[in-house]
This record gives structure tokens, C-alpha cells and sequence, in this order.
């Protein structure tokens, strides 16, 4: 709205395993919430590089000590490494997307970053100093907040943005959400991570795999429900490449979210003003990487009828919608809002 | 269209004031609270320079009345401090500019100003009655935390450091019995020792806590199985939590865990090659809410690793965790009494 030339605006999405940016040069990225640093001179030889990030890092880490700085999509506390690494995140991401943070052509920089909707004080504290020297002005809201901003959804709707380390809830009344309005699970992608490797190491306890190739089967093959295929992957027994059944433990993995998720969804719905309630069980809206679980929009529909029936559906973006939507406020927050949230 | 611009505007005039609030110190769960809640923000706002007020005169008094004598049983250290007290209220009193500033951006206490001394510590072995974890072997983390325990109280005998323990045989023994009998004792420090359980069993890892939330799930999941004794569910804690933000011992407890982690770390390396520094980490165990000095729960090992299980039956291993520990312990002594700022 008051953009100048020389201010320049983004939405970040700090996400526990991706987290994407939305800039009002027009750039979006996203990339794997990874930070490593060279564990030694030899490795910093070799990847020819102070320090890798997202995707790069995750390649090379044999050779890196490699940080997930995020978890529950705030930063971890008690380690000043993971600070740096969530610094080196948001840098990376703002270098991404073409703004300059350095030299006589150093653009004016106004961010706002998604944080859980419960997130601790001291947590968005912590993201603020890690902002320090990256942005001019920070602004913080909930993550299913900047969803709904972005997608105009201000009134008599429900966001759950469901990401790894976090589901969070939003009721959208026209206001600014209370924190009756906001729920965060901590039952998420992450989650179905660990139901998985639970299951397929009870079903197969001699395969060798890694919580990578585990995280990687469970985004190509997810889903809940019926099977619409078998999901066979590759993975090595005593050394050598075989092919493996996980279809059930993937079918069972993914539904393990389901209940908690459709629990707090009604509890939520409970909370809306009656006459208003049928309003927005017909517009929940789902978005975050895990929305993404093939069948979750019509299992959440379903667990709807119960309540005497509604719709979910999945945002059209969900990797950027956070993102889409912080920048949205970002470029809609006036200039003297943004002097009072200077850094 | 007009609807919708207004209602942008009522949302962004509330995300501003929300991150205001935040930037100001206003507890998020006020924040939170929204429009209905406003005015009593606006009411706290103004009450609460008055109250601080009203703390730092009383600190500040509290501070120049009491005769701060400085002893760490080892060292024989020294130091009166009512000088630098009276200094520090002199330019306070003058300036209420520079008051305000001061309440806004509280600086931590420079821990030289108040030099202090260790003489008693609580040494809490983990679990007893039932066993906590237990390798596949069936040795049992209650034996291992008391084995430590045991050791820690011989070898500090020659430091002459008064250890005592929240329990000396294989018996139950509560929670929030073992924070009362810290408490009582009036201890200077407390130590939980406890050994892990970590998946995948490769882990091998050693790691230290202190008060704080966390964001971990996998901290979660510890805090819930080391606290299952207690009576308090975790979404209590985060209630809770809140208040331990501001809770003075936090820095303390924190100095340290770093102390501890490190010499540990340190000491075990060389018998234990792959041995993984997690570091110093914040968790909400019952024994560090509860407890009213500086308080660690140290996790000494894995049982979940077959190798670590290896090394924990041989004496010397628990020896040197042992005197790791006393010599973690010490280090944070020898540390009370050094100033934090440059050039004093």
C-alpha cells in the first residue's frame, strides 16, 4: 500500500521442515529448514562453502554438523548454534529472493514471519533478535492468521495450517483472532515421521533406513484412506537394495494425526457464536505441507458430519500460503505501524 | 469492498499492538486476550512503573542494609559489595528518564556484584522403587543414578562440600518430595542425574537441562516420562512456564549446566569416542519448576545404546562420570565471583 522504492516487503513461512518466502519483488521460494556448518578443514574443502543450507546442506551431511533449528515451528531453546542457524535460514531466503542486505543499495526491509499460534513469548522473542541485522522491521503473527489474511477469509472461517512440527487453528470472527480463537497441536508431519518408522521398523526390523528417506516416502506417498495403489519403496536389508510393502503402516501413520486434528476442530467449533457455526464449518480451510496427505480434505470433511455436515478444502498453494499471506500484511501495514515495529 | 478494507484495518491495528505488547513485556496470554482485555492492559500499563518502582527501592535497600560477605569454602574469596550498590542507586534516584529506560531493558545482574558461595548441594539420583528405563541387558537407570550418586557424595567429601541425597537405597521417593527436601535443606545447588533413552538406539548422546520451556518434541516426551510421578499433566506447565521466564535462578541454573556439560563431555570423550555433545538444553521437569536454587538434571548416558550399557558396568566409567560431575560442579564455583563485565 506504501511501498516506496527503496522499502521492499516479504512474508516469511519459518517452517520445522521447510520454510518459504514471498517478496514483493514478486520472488517466492521455498526451502528444507536445514543449516550445517563444515565439520572440519577437509569438509570445508570439500563443500567449498562457510555454511550450507536448505537442500545443499542436507545433501552433504555426512560432512556438516547439521542443525533443524525449528521445532514446532519456533526456535529451539538452549543452543546459540541454533539461533545462527535460523539467522542463516532467513538470510539465505531473503538473498533468495534477490534483496540486497549489504552496500549503498541496501533495500529498506519490512518482514512479516509466521509463528504458531501459541507460541511462547519468549520464542518470538528469540525470532525477533534472530531477525537483528537481516530486517528493518519485524512484524510476528500466527501462521493460520497470515493464511486466512492472504486468502481474504476474515470472517466465519476456520484455518488449520498443518505443517511438521505443528497443526495450528484459527477461527476467523472479523477480528484479530484471541487466544480462545487459536489452538496449536504439536501433532503434525512430524508425528506421522515417527508412527512410520515406529511401524515399518516393527514390521521389517531388519531394513536400514533413515528418518530422510522416511520423511521422503511419506511427501511422494501419503495419504489416508483407502489405497488407491500399493506404496513399494526401496530400502537396504544387510546391504542390499529391496523392495518393501509399507502400505499399511503409511495408511496408519497418516490417519494417526486425524483424530487429534477432527477432536480440536469441533472443540473449536463449539467456541463460534451459534447461528454463525454453520457459516464456518463450511469453510475450513486447510493449508501447510501436510494438508498436502492424499484424502485428509475428505476425512476432515467426513469427521464434519457429525456436526451436521460442512466442507474442508485444501488452499490452492498450500507451501505458500503462510508466506503469501504475511506479505500480504506486510504491504498492507501502514508506515507508521511498521516505524513502531522498527528492530 | 469497503467491509473488507475495515476489517484489514482492525486486523492489522491488532497484529501491530499484539507485537507492541510483545516488544513491551506483556505477557502473551494478556495479549492474547484481545479487545476484551485492553483495558485492563492499559491499567496494568500504568500501575506497573510504580510497582517496579516500588521493587527497586525495596531491592535497593534490601541491597545496602545487608552486609554481603563472600566465602566459597575452597577458595576463601572475599568482597564487599555496598559500595557498588550505592553507586548503582545514586544516578537512578536523579535521572527518572534514565529509570524508565532501565524498566523497559532490564540488564541482567552482573553476577560479580553479589559474590556467593557453595556449601551445600542436593544430589538427586533419578527414579528409585521403579526403575526408570532399563536397558536390555536389565540393568536399570535407578541403580546406575544411585551408583553416580553414591560415588559423587565419597568424592566430595575432600571438598568439603556437604552433599546430600534425595534418597541412598532403592526406594521411592516422589517428585515433589525430592524439590521439598531441596528446598528444606536450604541447598545452594541441585543436580538430578539420570540416564536417557533415545531412538534410534545409536544415539549416544549427553546432555544437560535447565528450567525453561521447550520446543522439542522429543525434550516433550523426556519431561513427560521424567515427570510422570508427578501429579501435573504438561499443558499445566506451560502455564507455568511463564513465570519461569523471569525466574532470577535461570541464568545461574544455566551457567551451570554449561559447567557441567562441558566437564562431562570433557572427562567421558577420551573412554568414549562417539560420544555426542547435545549440549545444554531448557525442559520442563518437575525437580527444576519446583526447586528454589540453581537446578540441572544431567542425562549421563544412553541405556538405549548397547555400547553405552557397556560402558556403565565398568566402575572406572561411573567413576569418571562422578568426578565429572564434582569437577563440573567446582567450576561453576570458582566462576560466582568473577564479573561478568569488562574491566571490573
Amino acid at each position: 500500500m506504501e511501498e516506496s522504492n527503496e522499502t521492499l516487503c516479504v512474508g516469511i513461512d519459518l517452517g520445522t521442515s521447510r520454510s518459504s518466502i514471498s517478496a514483493s519483488t514478486g520472488e517466492r521460494h521455498v526451502i528444507d529448514s536445514y543449516v550445517g556448518w563444515p565439520v572440519d578443514m577437509v569438509a570445508r574443502k570439500l563443500v567449498k562453502k562457510p555454511v550450507l543450507v536448505g537442500h545443499e546442506a542436507l545433501e552433504n551431511r555426512s560432512m556438516l554438523d547439521l542443525r533443524r533449528p525449528l521445532e514446532r515451528g519456533v526456535m529451539k531453546e538452549g543452543s546459540e548454534k541454533d539461533q545462527e542457524a535460523v539467522q542463516e535460514i532467513i538470510r539465505h531466503l531473503i538473498n533468495l529472493a534477490g534483496i540486497k542486505q549489504k552496500g549503498k543499495n541496501k533495500s529498506k526491509l519490512r518482514a512479516v514471519v509466521g509463528v504458531p499460534a501459541e507460541a511462547f513469548r519468549v520464542s518470538r522473542q528469540n525470532l525477533r533478535r534472530a531477525m537483528e541485522g537481516v530486517a528493518d522491521s519485524v512484524m510476528l503473527v500466527s501462521e493460520p492468521f497470515a493464511v486466512a489474511y492472504g486468502l481474504e477469509a476474515l470472517l466465519h472461517a476456520l484455518v488449520i495450517d498443518i505443517g511438521a512440527g505443528t497443526a495450528d487453528f484459527c477461527v476467523m470472527q472479523g477480528r484479530y483472532p484471541t487466544e480462545e480463537d487459536q489452538k496449536t497441536l504439536t501433532t503434525a508431519g512430524d508425528s506421522v515421521d515417527e508412527q512410520l518408522v515406529k511401524l515399518v521398523r516393527e514390521r521389517y526390523p531388519d531394513v536400514q533406513f533413515s528418518i530422510h528417506m522416511i520423511r521422503e516416502w511419506k511427501e511422494k506417498w501419503s495419504f489416508v484412506g483407502e489405497p488407491k495403489d500399493r506404496v513399494l519403496v526401496t530400502a537396504p536389508i544387510k546391504g542390499k537394495a529391496m523392495e518393501i510393502d509399507v502400505t499399511q503402516e503409511m495408511r496408519t501413520a497418516c490417519e494417526s494425526i486425524l483424530p487429534p486434528i477432527c477432536e480440536t476442530l469441533a472443540a473449536l467449533l463449539t467456541k463460534v457464536e451459534p447461528e454463525f457455526q454453520s457459516k464456518v464449518r463450511n469453510n475450513i480451510i486447510l493449508a501447510g505441507g501436510s494438508s498436502l496427505i492424499a484424502g485428509l480434505q475428505d476425512a476432515v470433511t467426513k469427521s464434519l458430519e457429525e456436526l451436521g455436515g460442512g466442507r474442508a478444502t485444501v488452499v490452492k498453494d498450500p507451501v505458500f500460503a503462510g508466506s503469501d499471506g504475511g506479505l500480504a500484511i506486510a504491504r498492507d501495514a501502514s508506515t507508521a505501524d511498521w516505524e513502531k515495529l522498527s528492530l | 469492498m469497503a467491509i473488507l478494507d475495515e476489517t484489514k484495518a482492525r486486523l492489522l491495528r491488532g497484529a501491530v499492538q499484539d507485537n507492541i505488547d510483545v516488544l513491551q513485556g506483556v505477557r502473551s496470554t494478556d495479549v492474547l486476550q484481545g479487545v476484551r482485555s485492553a483495558r485492563s492492559i492499559r491499567r496494568h500499563r500504568i500501575v506497573r512503573p510504580w510497582m517496579l518502582w516500588s521493587l527497586l527501592l525495596v531491592a535497593g535497600m534490601a541491597y545496602l542494609t545487608i552486609p554481603v560477605q563472600v566465602t566459597w569454602r575452597g577458595g576463601g574469596q572475599t568482597a564487599n559489595s555496598a559500595s557498588i550498590a550505592q553507586d548503582a542507586l545514586v544516578p537512578l534516584a536523579d535521572e527518572s528518564s534514565a529509570i524508565e529506560t532501565a524498566l523497559r531493558h532490564p540488564q541482567p545482574l552482573d553476577r560479580g556484584a553479589i559474590p556467593l558461595s557453595i556449601k551445600r548441594i542436593v544430589i538427586d539420583p533419578g527414579h528409585g522403587g521403579e526403575p526408570g528405563t532399563t536397558a536390555q541387558s536389565g540393568i536399570t537407570e535407578k541403580e546406575i543414578t544411585l551408583d553416580i550418586a553414591l560415588r559423587l557424595r565419597r568424592l566430595a567429601q575432600d571438598s568439603h562440600l556437604e552433599v546430600l541425597l534425595t534418597r541412598d537405597g532403592d526406594r521411592s521417593f516422589s517428585l515433589d518430595k525430592r524439590v521439598a527436601f531441596a528446598n528444606e535443606n536450604k541447598a545452594d545447588l541441585f543436580v538430578s542425574i539420570h540416564v536417557n533413552w533415545m531412538e534410534p538406539h545409536t544415539i549416544r548422546a549427553l546432555e544437560t537441562y535447565y528450567v525453561g520451556p521447550t520446543d522439542d518434541p522429543a525434550t516433550m516426551k523426556l519431561a513427560s516420562m521424567e515427570n510422570k510421578e508427578s501429579a501435573y499433566s504438561l499443558s499445566d506447565y506451560k502455564k507455568i512456564l511463564d513465570k519461569i521466564y523471569v525466574d532470577e535462578r535461570r541464568d545461574e541454573s544455566r551457567t551451570l549446566a554449561k559447567a557441567i556439560q562441558g566437564q562431562l563431555y570433557h572427562s567421558l570423550k577420551p573412554a568414549n569416542p562417539l560420544l555426542e555433545n547435545r549440549g545444554v538444553r531448557t525442559a520442563p521437569f518437575v525437580v527444576l519448576i519446583g526447586t528454589q536454587m540453581p537446578a540441572v538434571l544431567v542425562e549421563v548416558s544412553c541405556l538405549s545404546n548397547e555400547d553405552e550399557v557397556k560402558l556403565l558396568t565398568k566402575q572406572n566409567y561411573r567413576e569418571n562420570i562422578a568426578l565429572a560431575l564434582l569437577q563440573g560442579i567446582r567450576n561453576y564455583a570458582t566462576t560466582l565471583n568473577v564479573s561478568s563485565r569488562k574491566g571490573s
